[in-house]
């Protein structure tokens, strides 16, 4: 019995509403199950590596925002990172208190979206609406902090730009109130609704060793069971002196690492981000923002690397200094690149409405792909 | 007053039945000639209607145009191509087909001139389905079960070779 | 209509035929319906679902144009008219064109054997229930050319979508629908209304916990029927960009919309219809206005409206709230399970009718009890739910 059947390539993108930005899948699908996916990046690339050789070390932070929209604050923090390991500088403790807290904050709004994504990407239009309504009271702290709602350049080397604005820590704290039992109505909402359990648990399984060996970083490497977070097994900051758990996937519905479990471990990492930031405002110390900063920047010859956990997982720079005022070579890892290399093998016999749902769970971001 | 726009309605609806099956034989395009039979299946209908035979009528829209007509749809646009343009109606074998139509036309033309019609005056508009659940139960028991049968026999059919399918499909992958 | 079409013939075109005026008289009418009373109700229904879905959202919802942002379906309506009217180069031109009209076709016959009260209706099919399952047929034709005719893949895959869902879903519709159609013993909307009484023990919905059970299926695959969701797969945004609309703009593209709210209204009508007691007012109400007079009629009217927007309001509760399922659940759900639970209630009411053909009173105020107490559960969880979010903030820096 062979009934002969065609194959249709599918053009899913660059303009596509699912992709969240410009990513091209070519996908070949017979009638709902496809055959593959390939994806086809490189249409949101702005250069952003080429930049950093061409900026001065401390212009080239407001670029940084633009590697990860999303997640901006974490994005500064890595590179003002390596470049003060770079120029071996001391941060004072109330900067590092601030920078974690916007790197939380900034956490949060990145996950609320990407949960309100997936819940939209299914069909709810609901949860997305919800949640980014919770986003915007947290980019109106982001706001009071630093004046910007989204491409933020909050982080300076050597520290960040402001202190906290008076009744910063009440304001925060009376939000945490708040979005606490949003969090518990959510979940309510969408991942103990049957047909969202149905459209994810099962679908998109990556595998404990397909997530090691395909270089997955963050939540969805931890959705698929592994238990690694870079701020609490290569810690940095001030990270050491907080207490957190780090979510782990464990296949409560369907199987280990499917695209439920990506979503509750998302869930989960907003909980403990609300601890970490009410640990934070607890123990933030008086002091200075911005340490001693040299005036020229002018890193002795070397090269540095600087991993730290972003949104989206594992965000690594890299720097070269040829000892002038400009870095070498600049580098950055994001983990939204190492996701879509997952996608082809994954994604094969799949249906055309699950492929939608798992590339919304593995939280792709554009410009992050691309940088 | 029905009787008076009878004449009217019948011409309309013969002139859509007739116009819609010219279009299914003569168009060269696949897609055209399924999508003419939406015209044809109303226009039987609509006969139907006239004749006060309204359970038949809307039967004849329901499986028809719902069920067969679909079902042809979706065979068409299964069809291997069916994104060229090119793809068209070839008229395979003209010269067998002429002469067997010319034959059926004349014969049936003869037999419509030469027969008696019996034709009925009004139209009586009465609720039929009654009358024919009651036959299809009773006189028309066998007949009625028969096809059911034959129904279900294609629905088991179906969905075996369906399985069949998918069993080969799934050996493949793995 | 006949002595207005007489009246006409007299004293206006006394050149023509009696018969053609006859016909003149029967299409305006039909115009003046569509135009004058469907379109506003799929407009109104428009109105209804935003507003619904802001409330649900935490949005206002149109609220300038007119009263209350009444007005606002008339200003999208003159704003699609004014939209250029785009064919696409590859599109089939004049299926594309068709799709729409065929789309509209199909549901706007569907409002001729809606019965709106006791004597307001188009005309009372004997076949009625058939003939409005019939005019859905319409519509797949019409879905399947729209999503060809567009010329392309998404468009396609969600033709094919809509017009294997439409087909699977009429089997429980068909069957569910079926144990009212064996309880009133007529196929006619009317008959079966009027086999029916104004009370809820008297409603179908009620009468046996196979009926009960059948307005749920019928519900479910009426919901279906009309791509809404949770199975709007046949335009799913996500995975179809929006499926057999996709290349549609402007006024072709509103015909889609209006056809997606009448169907709304179109279910409503349906399910109360058969379940709910349709138009029945009750006797005492039905006298203190006079059984004949026009108030009659009018309370009959608002009494199956009020029926229709409590299922219309559920529904697009429904849409807002939950995901959308996929291709294959939607079909498992419709072979697996409606289709046998919908032969098991025909014949369950078959043999409850040969058992007690008088009906068991006492099932039946079983059946209203667990319902009320669903209801009452909804209304807590409602009242709950706004309880619970009733903390709100202000986090406006500039405070």
């Amino acid at each position: 019995m062979g009934i002969q059947t065609e194959e249709m390539m599918l053009n899913m993108g660059p303009q596509h509403p699912s992709t969240h930005g410009v990513i091209r899948f070519v996908v070949k699908s017979d009638g709902e199950v496809m055959t593959e996916a390939v994806p086809d990046v490189g249409y949101l690339h702005r250069s952003i590596e080429k930049i950093g050789e061409i900026c001065e070390y401390n212009g080239f932070m407001p670029y940084t925002d633009r590697a990860d929209y999303l997640s901006a604050m974490n994005a500064n923090q890595g590179y003002a990172m390596v470049v003060e390991k770079l120029l071996g500088l001391e941060i004072p403790e109330r900067a590092e208190y601030l920078r974690v807290i916007a790197a939380e904050l900034n956490r949060i709004i990145s996950h609320i979206l990407s949960l309100g994504a997936v819940a939209m990407d299914i069909g709810a239009a609901t949860p997305f609406v919800l949640a980014l309504k919770e986003r915007e009271k947290v980019n109106d702290l982001m706001e009071a902090l630093c004046g910007q709602r989204l491409t933020y350049s909050y982080v300076r080397i050597g520290g960040v730009s402001y202190d906290m604005p008076p009744g910063f820590i009440e304001r925060s704290l009376k939000f945490l109130a708040d979005f606490e039992p949003f969090m518990d109505e959510f979940e309510n909402l969408v991942p103990e609704n049957k047909i969202f359990i149905e459209r994810t648990a099962g679908v998109g399984v990556i595998t404990r060793e397909d997530a090691i060996a395909y270089n997955l970083v963050g939540p969805n490497l931890r959705a698929s069971g592994v238990d690694w977070d870079l701020r609490r097994d290569m810690t940095y900051s001030v990270y050491p002196k907080l207490q957190f758990e780090v979510p782990v996937g464990v296949g409560s519905q369907g199987v280990v690492g499917d695209s439920f479990d990506r979503f509750i471990v998302r869930i989960k990492e907003i909980k403990q981000s609300i601890s970490l930031l009410k640990q934070c405002f607890a123990q933030i110390p008086e002091g200075d923002f911005l340490g001693e900063i040299p005036r020229v920047m002018k890193p002795a010859v070397g090269e540095c690397y600087v991993r730290t956990e972003s949104s989206r997982g594992d965000m690594g720079y890299y720097l070269i200094s040829d000892g002038s005022k400009n870095a070498f070579r600049v580098r950055i890892r994001t983990g939204s690149f190492t996701s879509m290399s997952i996608i082809e093998k994954i994604s094969r016999g799949m249906m055309l409405a699950d492929l939608v749902t798992f590339i919304a769970s593995l939280d792709v971001v554009a410009p992050e792909i691309d940088r | 007053m029905l009787d008076s726009l009878q004449p009217l309605v019948f011409g309309m609806l013969a002139l859509i039945i007739f116009i819609s099956a010219a279009f299914i034989t003569f168009s060269r395009n696949l897609i055209y000639s399924a999508f003419a039979l939406l015209g044809s299946f109303t226009g039987v209908a609509g006969l139907f209607a006239m004749l006060g035979a309204d359970f038949l009528a809307v039967v004849q829209l329901l499986v028809y145009i719902g069920g067969i007509m679909v079902l042809y749809l979706f065979a068409v646009l299964m069809t291997s191509g069916i994104g060229d343009v090119r793809l068209t109606n070839r008229s395979i074998a003209v010269k067998i087909a002429l002469p067997l139509a010319l034959v059926l036309f004349f014969s049936l033309g003869k037999l419509i001139f030469e027969t008696e019609w019996f034709a009925q005056q009004t139209v009586k508009i009465a609720p039929t389905t009654a009358a024919i659940g009651d036959l299809l139960l009773t006189k028309y028991l066998l007949p009625f079960e028969l096809v059911s049968v034959l129904l279900l026999s294609t629905l088991i059919g179906s969905v075996a070779l369906a399985r069949q399918e998918l069993r080969n499909s799934k050996e493949n992958h793995d | 209509m006949e002595n207005f079409a007489i009246h006409i013939h007299e004293s206006y075109l006394y050149g023509l035929p009696l018969s053609v005026v006859n016909l003149i008289v029967m299409f305006g009418a039909a115009f003046v319906v569509l135009l004058g009373f469907v379109a506003p109700f799929a407009g109104l229904l428009s109105f209804i679902e935003r507003r619904i879905a802001a409330r649900i959202q935490c949005r206002i919802g149109p609220n300038r144009v007119g009263p209350q942002g009444l007005l606002q379906f008339l200003a999208d309506g003159v704003k699609s008219l004014f939209k250029e009217d785009l064919i696409p180069k590859v599109a089939d031109k004049p299926l594309f064109i068709i799709a729409p009209y065929l789309v509209f076709l199909g549901m706007f016959t569907s409002f001729v054997v809606l019965p709106f009260s006791s004597q307001w209706i188009v005309a009372d099919l004997n076949v009625g229930i058939l003939y409005l399952f019939a005019t859905a047929a319409i519509t797949v034709v019409g879905l399947v050319m729209a999503g060809w005719g567009s010329g392309s893949k998404w468009s396609m895959l969600g033709g094919m979508r809509s017009a294997a869902q439409i087909i699977s879903y009429e089997i429980p519709t068909g069957l569910a629908a079926l144990t009212a159609i064996l309880l009133a013993g007529s196929l006619s909307l009317q008959e079966i209304i009027a086999a029916q009484g104004p009370h809820p023990w008297q409603w179908y919905f009620f009468d046996n916990p196979f009926t009960f059970i059948a307005f749920f299926i019928l519900f479910v695959a009426l919901v279906a029927e009309g791509n809404r969701a949770p199975f709007d797969l046949p335009e799913a945004e996500t995975e179809l960009v929006s499926g057999y609309n996709t290349e549609y703009s402007g006024m072709r593209f509103l015909f889609f919309f209006f056809a997606e709210w009448a169907h709304l209204y179109v279910l409503g009508a349906i399910l109360t219809t058969l379940f709910l007691g349709g138009w029945q007012v009750p006797e005492s109400l039905l006298a203190s206005v006079g059984a004949e007079s026009i108030a009659a009629r009018i309370l009959e009217l608002v009494f199956f409206q009020l029926k229709i927007y409590v299922l219309v309001f559920l529904v697009v509760q429904l849409r807002w709230t939950v995901p959308r399922v996929r291709m294959d659940q939607m079909m498992d759900m419709c072979w697996k399970y409606l289709v046998p639970i919908g032969f098991f209630c025909v014949a369950g009411v078959a043999i409850w009718m040969m058992l007690f053909p008088d009906g068991v009173s006492f099932v039946k105020y079983l059946l209203i009890a667990f319902s009320s107490a669903m209801v009452l559960y909804y209304f807590y969880k409602v009242y709950r739910n706004f309880k619970d979010s009733r903390a709100e903030l202000e986090l406006n820096p500039f405070v």
